[in-house]
């Protein structure tokens, strides 16, 4: 059927993004956490997310020891926690990897039955998965989506070459190409990623563990420590988290803004005003210097924590210099954001200048080393904002999903029939500058 | 979740988001059955355009769906979209106060798909009511055979409803792409028969089911698919399962998503089958992983108090 639109799907750790491709927005995003009820209910309901532990195998509230429709009896997203009292809530996927696949089977079941309300048999399924996933892993997700939902075509790609292709829609692109360094900054962790033509330069990923979550408890911690005595204790994270949202951005230099605020603070104080979830009264709040501390803890990180020194522009530098020779300057002329920590306002412009400095540096003390022998052409830095980077890895999906040849590119059920699992080992990249 | 929800979540979450704070908005959706959506804002951003288009529409049009999309949505009707077969417009500034008004009118267009579709049923259920009041044919009376209601609602599967005096038939055929679906198909629709047994179950509408062999009410009809993945499930609905508008709106309702709530439960079954294989995966594991043996050589011993020495 050629007028049904492939489903993307894209399962992080934190929240689910699915939708139909062909959209510039996902039609649902869902917290990745399913609610079921288990013979734990009553301890886990109060630690829910308990790391680490294998939640599938052996326990007493094992699905399998469920007879009749128990297991149909569970709830997923928003829904799921809303049943955390009476319903024990896990979460399937840990650091970007499916865990539990039980859980995750069941998940997809409302996925598609409840929420896209579609049949898998007319679709094409895009899902999406972390660099370097075991391939396994991948089979496992076939088996699934290929055995259970017998699904039409799957095709399932890398997220950082989804957030790639998503930049396409930045009007600063001309060159539709796969290589490039992509900063993926979500709630849990950032990544730095280098693609080249597609493929992911696995040796060179670096990781960072300071992302969103981060900076919220920074933010609580500034206005704590200044004494904000206005804020009800229970409401503090989450008027940290909206001040961050609302008014953070990215500033030049730390030291001459905090002059410009000290010099002039009528125009630079914000004044924060919500309600007090419990008792519904209102209260103010000064928001001041963490406008712009917030994100500054990506540039410098040791105003923030302790153990993590190395501010990010150094660390895209080093992820750069660690890939292969001949794709750096593809690297370096390409550098795309992804994710809702990396929508400061500024960020990709404050990024783009550091970076640019720590490179030019390096060519003109290579260049004093030659003695003036050599003469480099310059180095071009290039970082890409757009419209779409909070949900970028999923509007990647969508975009490629609606092209016309993405069929072709799926594995079909018939090619499962015949291969088996192994079958999705494989997946040609397309997209890239031939169309 | 045991059944299938009738309403679209996505034209409910769209639009209840849409009327709090309108924003221009393009987005197109699917629901069960091949049916596509496409819900806009193609002049400005409180003109709201929700556009429909279903496969069997010019059968449904055939059986007065058009009346029944008039009697529902009257004065939402509008010049229908290219590629479309029904599009409302809906105007977020007349759109009544936050409240029950406000999500009944957002319930009514989730449930767009639904009262489409449920335009053959309702003249199945007229027509019946009409044959009972005429009452039977005389002796010498040439009965006419009653017209047989066809709705192709996906290719190669189709519904069939019959109004007889006495009651309603509603035959469903449908394609199991896959053995293993047939299966656990048949099964379940064994269930369907067996559960009708039980005393609680008594007032259900009968249902049969058969493989391959199309019931006697459709035999004439055809080109009929044919072929050992074929089943036809047939429903006999008797006048007390509509006889009030409630029962028949939800009669209408479950019985529309039949199809998907069968495939959908096969789907669910074939999951709580996989989580029972790899749970005994796991304990078998565990059985190879106690049946490994000791590593060689000498082992590390211990004094008393935890401290280790090496023999000389």
């Amino acid at each position: 059927m050629a007028g049904l639109a492939p489903v993307v799907l894209d399962n992080g750790t934190g929240s689910a993004k699915m939708g139909f491709a062909g959209n510039s927005d996902p039609s649902f995003v869902l917290p990745s956490c399913i609610a079921t009820r288990g013979g734990n209910a009553a301890s886990s309901s109060r630690a829910p997310a308990v790391p680490n532990k294998p939640s599938s195998l052996g326990s007493g509230g094992h699905l399998a020891s469920k007879r009749g429709i128990d297991d149909l009896d569970f709830f997923i997203g928003h829904e799921a926690l809303e049943h955390s009292k009476t319903y024990s809530v896990n979460y399937p996927i840990r650091h970007g990897q499916i865990e539990d696949w039980d859980q995750m089977e069941r998940y997809w079941e409302q996925c598609i039955f409840k929420y896209l309300r579609c049949e898998p048999e007319d679709h094409d399924f895009l899902l999406t998965e972390p660099p370097l996933n075991a391939p396994e892993n991948r089979e496992a997700t076939a088996e699934i989506m290929f055995e259970s939902f017998n699904v039409k075509g799957l095709y399932i790609a890398v997220q950082a070459v989804l957030a790639l292709a998503a930049s396409w829609s930045s009007a600063k692109v001309t060159d539709r190409t796969l290589t490039g360094t992509v900063i993926d900054s979500g709630d849990g962790v950032t990544h730095v990623i280098p693609v080249a033509e597609g493929y992911v330069i696995g040796s060179a990923i670096r990781h960072i563990p300071i992302a969103g979550r981060d900076i919220s408890s920074f933010v609580q911690q500034l206005l704590r420590e200044r004494g904000e005595t206005g804020i009800p204790p229970e409401d503090s994270l989450r008027v940290a988290e909206k001040i961050k949202e609302d008014y953070s951005y990215v500033c030049g230099d730390m030291v001459k803004e905090f002059g410009k605020y000290d010099k002039d603070p009528s125009k630079f104080f914000a004044l924060y005003e919500g309600l007090d979830t419990r008792t519904g009264k209102a209260y103010k709040v000064d928001v001041g210097y963490e406008r712009f501390l917030a994100p500054e803890i990506f540039f410098n990180p040791e105003i923030a924590s302790s153990d993590f020194l190395t501010p990010l522009p150094d660390v895209v530098d080093q992820v750069i210099q660690n890939s292969p020779i001949d794709v750096r300057r593809g690297l370096y002329n390409n550098i795309v954001l992804s994710g809702g920590s990396t929508m400061f306002d500024h960020f990709g412009r404050r990024l783009q200048r550091d970076l640019k400095h720590i490179v030019d540096t390096r060519i003109q003390t290579s260049e004093a080393l030659s003695g003036g022998l050599m003469r480099s052409t310059g180095v071009n830095v290039n970082v890409v904002t757009h419209k779409k980077q909070r949900y970028a890895v999923w509007f990647g999906g969508s975009l490629l999903a609606s092209t016309p040849e993405f069929h072709g590119y799926c594995h079909s059920k018939a090619d499962y029939d015949e291969v088996g699992p192994s079958l999705v080992r494989r997946f040609a990249i397309f997209g890239s500058a031939t169309n | 979740m045991l059944a299938l929800e009738p309403a679209n979540r996505i034209i409910n979450d769209l639009l209840t988001e849409k009327f709090i704070k309108p924003s221009s908005l393009d987005q197109a959706f699917v629901d069960f059955d091949s049916v596509r959506y496409h819900l806009s804002t193609p002049t400005k951003k409180t003109q709201l355009l929700l556009s429909m288009d279903i496969p069997c529409w010019g059968e449904l049009v055939q059986y007065g769906a058009l009346e029944v999309i008039q009697r529902e949505y009257g004065q939402f009707v509008t010049e229908t979209e290219q590629d479309y077969a029904v599009s409302l417009l809906i105007d977020t500034e007349t759109v009544p106060e936050a409240g029950e008004a406000r999500t009944a009118l957002i319930t009514s267009f989730s449930l767009l798909k639904r009262n489409a579709l449920a335009a053959p049923f309702e003249r199945a259920f007229a027509r019946q009511k009409e044959l009972e009041a005429k009452g039977p044919p005389g002796e010498n009376e040439v009965v006419e055979k009653e017209q047989l209601m066809g709705v192709h609602y996906r290719p190669e599967e189709a519904i069939y409803l019959l109004p007889s005096p006495d009651r309603v038939t509603i035959i469903f055929s449908t394609i199991f792409k896959e053995e293993t679906d047939r299966i656990f198909g048949r099964v379940f629709l064994q269930e369907f028969v067996d559960a009708r047994r039980r005393p609680s179950c008594q007032t259900a509408p009968q249902v049969l089911y058969s493989n391959r062999e199309p019931p006697l009410e459709i035999r004439h009809l055809q080109g009929l698919a044919d072929g050992e993945n074929v089943g036809y499930v047939t429903f006999v609905l008797f006048p007390r399962h509509f006889s009030s508008a409630e029962t028949a709106f939800s009669t209408i309702t479950q019985i529309q998503l039949f199809r998907d709530y069968l495939h959908y439960h096969i789907k669910c079954s074939k999951a709580y089958m996989h989580s029972r294989m790899r749970q005994r995966v796991a304990q078998f594991l565990k059985v190879l992983n106690r049946a490994k043996p000791e590593p060689a050589g000498e082992k590390e011993r211990k004094t008393a108090s935890g401290r280790s020495f090496v023999r000389s």
